[in-house]
């Protein structure tokens, strides 16, 4: 595996223990009040983090000569040469407004993905449930395999196999249909050949931290899937997903979650911006 | 190792597709979609400008086409150098020290310029603006008396709070804005320009607060308040208990030094919304480093002090009642930390960003101006010269002060002149005027001020500051130099010395004129005074007032048999008043208001003005309404220079880089001739009339400049 590899793996060994810490409240909390609670405070502690990576002066600076410009086009309106330079400066100005968050953004950038990777945890998606319609379980095979190996799924007390295996041939992929029987959390064992591999399936209600997809040695599945350890470049199977349900919200629900972090944290930042007295 | 982990994490995140849509926090977000909305304003009001500018563009060119095709400037630039005086001008012209100047009056002219009766700022400036004599437009001095209590007020602007206030126990919630106006009568010349079209931009001239609705920009000056509503309270802490707990201008605060530690408070304004205003506070601390530096904390924030140098503007907020609050700024300045703790802080200004009175039209200009160039000072007189007089700080802390301040005027100005193409551009400084009231000992060997011999400096503050002025005027003439730009550089008044000061409420009550109750004497606000035995008094430094029926509260002068004899008589006996102590006459003229003075207003003014002699002056006592003991006081202040004399004595200058050919301008021409040169018929009601200004620059310098 890559240094890279190696590195987010290892980053993520640590995240899922804070994450897991952390974030406990949410599956007791309530979906909207648990995601404002986190935006909450990570847009405080993010602003914090804005505040002293950034060079406040110059945001400042910028933030003044920009409504400076702004006011020049109001106070010398009929004076159209001034009007445009002062348009000009404007939009100079928000150009340098963009450059001074360049450093907070290179340095937040990583934090506040690796946040996210572990709120998507929680929010993306729901748990199978009980009487769910029967959900699609993708195992894909490493490439460089010459033979199609022998490919089992041990059975489990509280799934049911409804279908498959299935072969894809044309993709390498394995697929099998499940309904869940009884809450809780449980490992699919894959037998593939010789060897032997796991992938957590979550069945209940409410908020359940899952991982929807055990990711292979790609960066961006690995990150996005932090839960589970992914496989090696040449083990056999190079990912195993589950097709849980989308959550129905507006608020905390699949992708909604995002936005709403989005504007939530931002107001929250607004709200303190004055009294940690950050400039943006 | 780490920071590189962190950089290539952080370019690997960047880089990945799939997490193009990551958000990376509110301060980057709010950084991003604020660069976006910023950008959305621009292009927005772009647009709008766009779409309007020519509509708004040929309405104006209609409306005012006979304006436009008849104005011989396209802009008129009026620089004023408060009082900066003409025998001065005219000596270091001379002697080659005011190289700008002189190329200035090579390119035009350089004269004399009358001032008004009496030569005080508020009455000059207030004439320049409205092209009129005082009783048009009822300035005749810095003070007034109050009708009914005889009690000194400003005589330009009155302030209260608002008509229509809500009581809920101790609550007293103000529903409306505070009632402030302007006692300056008569239409300023800059408003009849913006009624014919033509734009303005008239910065920090004397008796514009509050500011007026015209087409034009405006930032006020003299007698804008400070945030407490007075005309400058400096703040003096110190561990030194010399028994003063307050002084002209300015409280003193007696503090302690606990381990290196004071904690102290600023005061500001009484908090508006309580019924029983207390003044509110904002508590600060100095922490003392070393013998020259100190750390100020004040509102959550620190700053360094250094010993001897002034801090910035630091903005100071006051929290009153049911949330509101009140922000001001105001300057630091440590002067000593042992073996006594000694602090000066400025009068809190009006924070230009969120002015808390009307400093400026349209109230966003004040803001404009601070987010242009950074807070600056608003209050009216912004250089301190009571904190000078009472010794709190030094010589070189004051010239600091006024050097700064003209700073930031000089930014506010040239940006203005870059802003305006076609219009007014009017900028009073006044470091010119406060350098010589206080510094005009260090060239007048004869000030009693000085004790024993005196070897005056080699280059006295006045010369540095008119030098400075020169400097000015050499970056105005680069930024005027279009032929199409007519410069005027004027002075309100001279300058001369003040050496001993003048009872003139001991004069009165020597002739007979004023009797003083028993204990009367040393009360300030003519509180000493029998009003029913009192034909005349004086308070100010205009003049005096007769004692008038139906005019004043208790007055017993009958309007039409007794006053117009009254005023003659005294008349006679004040011009000849000798100082027997120096055996020289101490009054050049006195002047009758009566006479001198035409317009609804001229009732208003002191009955009597005087004009004295070189040196002289009405005493401070005079100024603030108190009979003392001795007709003459030696004048011990730093404030050694004055020109509150015979306005012959003290006349302004006028350059132009035009030649103008009248031989007596006079101040109150200016604005006539500026609606002059843009073509505007000069109104009736005005007194000034429009000076000869030649067309052409180039063809009037061909001719030689006389010999100064």
């Amino acid at each position: 595996m890559s240094l890279l590899i190696q590195l987010i793996t290892g980053t993520n060994i640590v995240t899922n223990a804070l994450g897991g810490f952390f974030l406990q409240p949410v599956a007791v909390l309530p979906g909207w009040l648990s995601i404002t609670a986190i935006s909450a405070v990570l847009g405080v502690f993010l602003l914090i983090i804005f505040k002293y990576t950034s060079n406040q002066k110059a945001i400042a600076c910028t933030r003044d000569d920009i409504k400076a410009n702004l006011l020049a086009v109001k106070l010398f309106k009929d004076n159209i040469v001034v009007t445009f330079r002062s348009q000009v400066k404007v939009f100079a100005g928000a150009f340098r407004l963009l450059f001074h968050s360049i450093v907070p953004m290179l340095v937040m950038i990583v934090p506040v993905s690796l946040i996210l990777a572990q709120m998507g945890l929680w929010y993306q998606t729901r748990p199978l449930q009980p009487g769910d319609a029967p959900a699609v379980i993708k195992l894909t095979l490493n490439d460089a395999l010459q033979t199609w190996p022998q490919v089992t799924l041990e059975p489990l007390p509280n799934v049911k196999v409804v279908t498959g295996p299935v072969r894809i041939v044309s993709k390498k992929e394995i697929v099998w249909k499940i309904e869940p029987v009884e809450d809780g959390y449980a490992t699919l064992v894959f037998h593939v050949g010789d060897q032997i591999f796991t992938k957590q399936l979550a069945v209940g209600n409410g908020f359940m931290r899952l991982n929807p997809k055990r990711p292979g040695p790609q960066f961006s599945d690995i990150l996005l899937f932090p839960l589970e350890k992914p496989f090696g470049p040449n083990a056999e199977v190079q990912s195993i997903s589950i097709d849980y349900p989308e959550r129905p919200s507006r608020i905390y629900g699949t992708d909604w979650w995002i936005l709403y972090f989005f504007i939530a944290s931002m107001v929250f930042a607004l709200l303190f911006k004055p009294l940690l007295k950050v400039r943006i | 190792m780490l920071f590189l982990i962190a950089i290539l994490l952080s370019l690997s995140v960047v880089f990945q597709p799939e997490l193009a849509h990551a958000y990376i926090g509110p301060g980057a977000g709010f950084a991003v979609v604020g660069s976006f909305l910023v950008m959305f304003t621009a292009i927005g009001s772009a647009l709008l400008v766009l779409i309007t500018w020519p509509l708004r563009y040929a309405i104006r060119a209609i409306r005012y086409r006979r304006v436009f095709a008849k104005s011989r400037f396209k802009k008129v630039v009026v620089l004023g150098l408060d009082g900066m005086d003409y025998s001065l001008t005219k000596k270091w012209l001379k002697e080659g020290k005011l190289p700008n100047f002189s190329k200035l009056y090579e390119l035009g002219c350089f004269k004399p310029l009358a001032t008004t009766v009496p030569s005080i700022s508020p009455v000059a400036w207030s004439t320049f603006q409205t092209g009129s004599n005082p009783g048009k437009h009822n300035i005749f001095d810095f003070l007034t008396r109050d009708r009914k209590t005889y009690a000194a007020k400003l005589s330009s602007t009155d302030i209260r709070g608002p008509s229509k206030t809500l009581t809920v126990g101790k609550y007293r919630i103000p529903l409306g804005s505070p009632d402030i106006r302007l006692l300056r009568k008569g239409i300023p010349f800059w408003k009849i320009l913006g009624d014919h079209g033509i734009f303005s931009s008239i910065m920090r001239v004397p008796i514009t607060f509050p500011t007026e609705k015209f087409y034009g920009l405006q930032l006020s000056a003299m007698c804008a308040p400070d945030l407490r509503g007075t005309q400058g309270m400096f703040s003096y802490y110190t561990t030194e208990d010399n028994g003063n707990d307050t002084s002209t201008g300015g409280e003193y605060y007696l503090v302690t030094k606990n381990d290196n530690h004071i904690k102290a408070d600023l005061i500001g304004p009484h908090d508006p919304m309580l019924k029983v205003g207390t003044p509110l506070t904002c508590p600060f601390t100095i922490s003392i480093t070393d013998q020259s530096s100190a750390v100020l904390k004040l509102n959550g924030d620190s700053y360094r002090l250094t010993r001897g140098v002034y801090s910035d503007w630091i903005k100071v907020v006051f929290k009153a009642s049911l949330g509101v609050k009140v922000s001001g700024i105001c300057k630091f300045l440590l002067i000593e930390t042992e073996p006594e703790f000694r602090l000066y802080v400025t009068p809190v200004n009006i924070d230009p960003e969120k002015p808390a009175m009307p400093i400026s039209y349209p109230q966003v200009y004040a803001t404009y101006l601070a987010k242009r160039q950074g807070p600056y000072a608003t209050l009216g007189l912004a250089e301190d010269s009571w904190a000078l007089n009472e010794k709190c700080i030094s010589d070189d802390d004051f010239l600091q002060q006024c050097l700064q301040a003209d700073q930031e005027r000089e930014k506010m100005f040239f940006d203005s002149l870059e802003n305006i193409k076609r219009g007014l551009c009017v900028c009073v400084f006044d470091g010119t005027d406060r350098i010589q009231h206080t510094f005009w000992r260090q060239m007048d060997e004869q000030h009693p001020v000085h004790q024993g011999d005196y070897q005056p400096p080699d280059s006295p503050a006045i010369e540095k500051i008119y030098k400075q002025a020169d400097k000015l005027v050499g970056k105005t003439m680069q930024k005027c130099a279009d032929p199409d730009t007519l410069l005027m550089v004027i002075s309100d008044h001279g300058f001369n010395a003040f050496r001993y000061g003048v009872d003139l409420n001991l004069w009165l009550e020597q002739n007979g004129y004023l009797t003083l109750k028993e204990n009367g004497r040393g009360k300030k606000n003519l509180a000493g005074v029998d009003w029913p035995q009192t034909r005349a008094f004086a308070i100010g430094l205009a003049g005096i007032f007769l004692n008038l029926k139906g005019r004043e509260a208790q007055g017993i002068v009958d309007q039409k048999t007794e006053a117009a004899q009254l005023r003659n008589e005294i008349t006679e006996k004040l011009r000849e008043l000798t100082d027997p102590a120096r055996n020289k006459p101490v009054i050049k003229q006195v002047y009758n208001a009566r006479s001198i003075y035409s317009g609804p207003y001229k009732n208003d003014s002191p009955d009597l003005l005087i004009g004295y002699q070189f040196g002289y002056r009405a005493s401070w006592e005079t100024a603030v309404g108190q009979v003392t003991d001795r007709l003459f006081h030696e004048n011990l202040k730093a404030w050694s220079g004055d020109h509150c004399i015979d306005h012959s004595l003290v006349p302004g200058i006028l350059f132009c880089n035009r030649v103008i050919e009248n031989e007596h301008p006079r101040l109150m021409d200016i604005g006539p001739t500026v609606l002059n040169m843009f073509g505007i018929t000069v109104p009736g009601h005005m007194d000034g009339k429009p000076l000869q200004v030649a067309d052409d620059a180039a063809e009037a310098s061909k001719a030689p400049a006389p010999e100064l």
